[in-house]
C-alpha cells in the first residue's frame, strides 16, 4: 500500500516536472488576426488563371484538358477562335471551388501552364453557390487589346515564318544552282545547263 | 443483418440492457457505433456497426480513370494520407512496371515516415485523452503541427495530400525542407523522452492499460490483424521488412514487438518505439538523399495496367494496407478493392470486448487506433 502510494507520488511528480518545464516555454500558438504565420510556397487553394508575361493576360487556349482530367468535374471552359487568329481564347472559365479537391491534376496537364493556385485562405460563404468562381474576371476588360496584340503578333510571326520559308527556299535554290555550277566546273562537260 | 440492427433490449432478462456507444460518442473517434450488451458495467456482447462514414471510394474508382482516383487515395485515411497517397502511386507503378527515380523514392520515404509519426502522435494524444489525461494531447498536437507545417511546405496541404504522381512526386524538396526536417528529428528525439516520462511511466496510465484488452496471436491469425496490434502480440511482421517496397530495404531499422502478450500497454510501447524507428529512417534518408530528377522520364500518357489482377501492399500507420486492382487493360479499373487495416482490427471487437468493463472499452477501442473513414471507405 505504502509502496503503491510512493510510486504514484513519484509518477505524479515526474509528470508535474514535465508540465512545469513546458509552462515556461514560449507559447506555440499565434494570435491569429493580429499575428499571421508565413504561408507555405506550395499553398493550394482554388485555381486561378495566371498572367503570362508574353501574352499580357492569361493564356488559356480552351483545350479542355483540365476540364477532362478534373476528378471532381468542377471546371467549365468554353472558348472561341477570334477573327483572324489561329489561337483560341477562353470566353468562360468557371470553377466550383466547393467541389475542388485541390489535387493539382489540372495544373499538371495544362499545356500553356496558365493555371496556378490562389493565395486566398479565408473564403467563406452562406451556401454552395458562393464558391462558383469566374476566373476570367480580372482579364475581361483587357481582352480586346490582348486579342489585338496577339493577332498582330501572330500575323508578324506568320510573316516572319513566310519570310523565313522564302529565304530558306531562296537559299536552297541558290545552293542548288551553286551545286549545279560546281558540278559543271570540275567536270567541264555540262552540256545541258 | 436484421439481427444486428435490432435494438430492442432482451426483455427476458431484466438485469441486462443494451447501450449504443456512438455514433456521436467522443471516444469512438468519428462515427462508429458500438452496440453494447451490458450487465451493470460488465460487457456481455459488443457489435460494431459501421457504415456511417461510407463514401464509396471503391465504387468511385470504377467510374474514373487511374489518375482521377489519386485525390481519393489520401482521403481513405486522413490521418496518414501521405502513406495512402504514395501507396496508390506505388501500386500503379508496380502494375505498369514504371521505375521511380531514386531521389523521388527517398523523398517519398521521408514524407511517409513523417506522416507515420504525425499519425502516431495523434493516436497518442487522443488515446490518453480518452483515458482522462489532457496534457499529452496538447503536446502531441503541438509536435504534430510541426510535421504538418513541414509537409505543407512541399505539398501545399495539411491532411489530405495529393503529393505523389505516377512516376515520382509533384514538388522537389529544398534545403529549407531538409533543414526543418532534421531540426524536427533532433527535437523530437528529446520530446519522446518527455512523452515517456509523462505517459509511459505514469502509474494511472499503466493501470488503465496493462493486461487490458489482450489481443493474442491466436486471435490475430484468425482475423489477419496487422500493424502495431499484431506487433504488440509479439509477432515481428512489418510489410516494410518482410516485403520491402519503395526502397525501404536500403534502410536500417528495427521492428519493435510487445513483451506482455498484446495488451493495450504493449500497443502503446510498440507505437512509441515505431516513432523512434521512423526517426532513424528519416535520419538515414536525409543523409543519403541523392540528386537527380523527381519524376520518371517516361510516364505513359494513358495509364493502362495489363489485364489481370494486381496487388500491392504497404505498411501504413495502422497496418497492412493493400490495394487489389483488377484491370481489363483499359483506362478504368474493373474493381479496386482496398484492404484497410482498421476494418480488420475493429472486427475483433465482438471477441475482445465481452468480459471487460465499460471503461475499458474506451481504452481498448482507443488502443487499436481506428480511423472510421478508413473502416467505411
Ligand atoms: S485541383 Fe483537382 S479538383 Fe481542383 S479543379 Fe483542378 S483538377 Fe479539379
Ligand atoms: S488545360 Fe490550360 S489551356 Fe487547356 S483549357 Fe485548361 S487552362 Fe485552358
Amino acid at each position: 500500500m505504502l509502496k503503491q502510494t510512493l510510486t504514484g507520488a513519484r509518477s505524479l511528480l515526474t509528470g508535474m516536472k514535465v508540465t512545469f518545464k513546458n509552462a515556461f516555454k514560449k507559447p506555440v500558438t499565434s494570435q491569429y488576426p493580429r499575428e499571421r504565420i508565413e504561408m507555405s510556397q506550395a499553398y493550394r487553394n482554388v485555381i486561378v488563371l495566371v498572367e503570362k508575361e508574353d501574352v499580357g493576360s492569361h493564356d488559356c487556349i480552351d483545350c479542355g484538358m483540365c476540364e477532362r482530367v478534373c476528378p471532381s468535374f468542377c471546371i467549365k471552359v468554353e472558348g472561341e477562335r477570334p477573327e483572324g487568329m489561329k489561337r483560341k481564347r477562353a470566353t468562360r472559365f468557371e470553377v466550383d471551388f466547393a467541389l475542388c479537391s485541390e489535387c493539382g491534376l489540372c495544373l499538371d496537364v495544362c499545356p500553356t501552364d496558365t493555371l496556378g493556385y490562389s493565395r486566398e485562405f479565408d473564403q467563406a460563404g452562406y451556401g454552395r453557390n458562393d464558391f462558383l468562381y469566374d476566373l476570367l474576371i480580372p482579364y475581361r476588360d483587357r481582352e480586346e487589346t490582348v486579342r489585338d496584340t496577339l493577332r498582330a503578333a501572330e500575323a508578324e510571326a506568320a510573316a516572319a515564318k513566310k519570310a523565313a520559308v522564302a529565304k530558306k527556299a531562296a537559299a536552297k535554290k541558290a545552293a542548288e544552282e551553286k551545286d549545279a555550277a560546281g558540278d559543271e566546273a570540275p567536270g567541264g562537260d555540262g552540256d545541258d545547263s | 443483418m436484421a439481427e444486428t440492427m435490432e435494438l430492442v433490449p432482451d426483455a427476458t432478462d431484466p438485469k441486462t440492457y443494451y447501450l449504443n456507444m456512438g455514433p456521436q460518442h467522443p471516444s469512438t473517434h468519428g462515427v462508429l457505433r458500438i452496440r453494447l450488451h451490458l450487465e451493470g458495467e460488465r460487457i456481455l456482447g459488443a457489435d460494431p456497426i459501421i457504415g456511417y462514414g461510407h463514401r464509396a471510394h471503391e465504387k468511385m474508382a470504377e467510374n474514373r480513370d487511374y489518375l482521377q482516383f489519386l485525390p481519393n487515395s489520401s482521403r481513405v485515411d486522413y490521418l496518414s494520407g501521405m502513406i495512402y497517397n504514395l501507396a496508390y502511386c506505388q501500386a500503379i507503378e508496380h502494375a505498369i512496371e514504371l521505375d521511380v527515380p531514386e531521389r523521388a523514392e527517398v523523398i517519398r520515404i521521408i514524407c511517409g515516415e513523417l506522416n507515420r509519426i504525425s499519425s502516431h502522435l495523434l493516436w497518442l494524444g487522443t488515446f490518453v485523452l480518452d483515458l482522462g489525461g489532457f496534457t499529452p494531447f496538447l503536446y502531441g498536437f503541438d509536435d504534430r503541427e510541426k510535421i504538418l507545417d513541414i509537409l505543407d511546405s512541399i505539398t501545399g496541404s495539411r491532411l489530405t495530400y495529393c503529393y505523389g504522381r505516377f512516376g515520382g512526386v509533384t514538388m522537389d524538396v529544398d534545403d529549407e525542407f531538409l533543414r526543418r526536417t532534421s531540426d524536427f528529428c533532433d527535437y523530437f528525439k528529446r520530446r519522446l523522452g518527455e512523452f515517456d516520462e509523462l505517459v509511459t511511466d505514469n502509474v494511472i496510465y499503466q493501470q488503465r492499460t496493462k493486461d487490458v484488452g489482450v489481443i493474442s496471436s491466436d486471435l490475430i491469425q484468425d482475423y489477419a490483424l496487422s500493424g502495431p496490434v499484431l506487433r504488440a502480440a509479439g509477432v515481428a511482421h512489418d510489410v516494410r521488412k518482410t516485403e520491402p517496397y519503395g526502397g525501404y530495404d536500403r534502410f536500417d531499422f528495427d521492428v519493435p514487438v510487445g513483451q506482455r502478450g498484446g495488451d493495450c500497454f504493449d500497443r502503446h510501447t510498440v507505437r512509441m518505439e515505431e516513432m523512434r524507428q521512423s526517426l532513424r529512417i528519416i535520419d538515414q534518408a536525409l543523409a543519403c538523399l541523392p540528386d537527380g530528377p523527381i519524376m520518371a522520364a517516361k510516364v505513359p500518357k494513358r495509364i493502362r495496367p495489363p489485364a489481370g489482377d494486381h496487388y500491392f501492399a504497404v505498411e501504413s500507420a495502422r497496418g497492412h494496407f493493400g490495394m487489389f486492382i483488377t484491370s481489363d487493360g483499359t483506362d478504368i479499373p474493373v474493381r479496386h478493392k482496398l484492404r484497410t487495416p482498421s476494418f480488420v482490427n475493429v472486427s475483433t471487437m465482438p471477441v475482445v470486448l465481452p468480459g471487460t468493463m465499460l471503461a475499458d472499452t474506451v481504452a481498448i477501442l482507443g488502443s487499436i487506433d481506428i480511423v472510421v473513414p478508413e473502416i467505411d471507405r
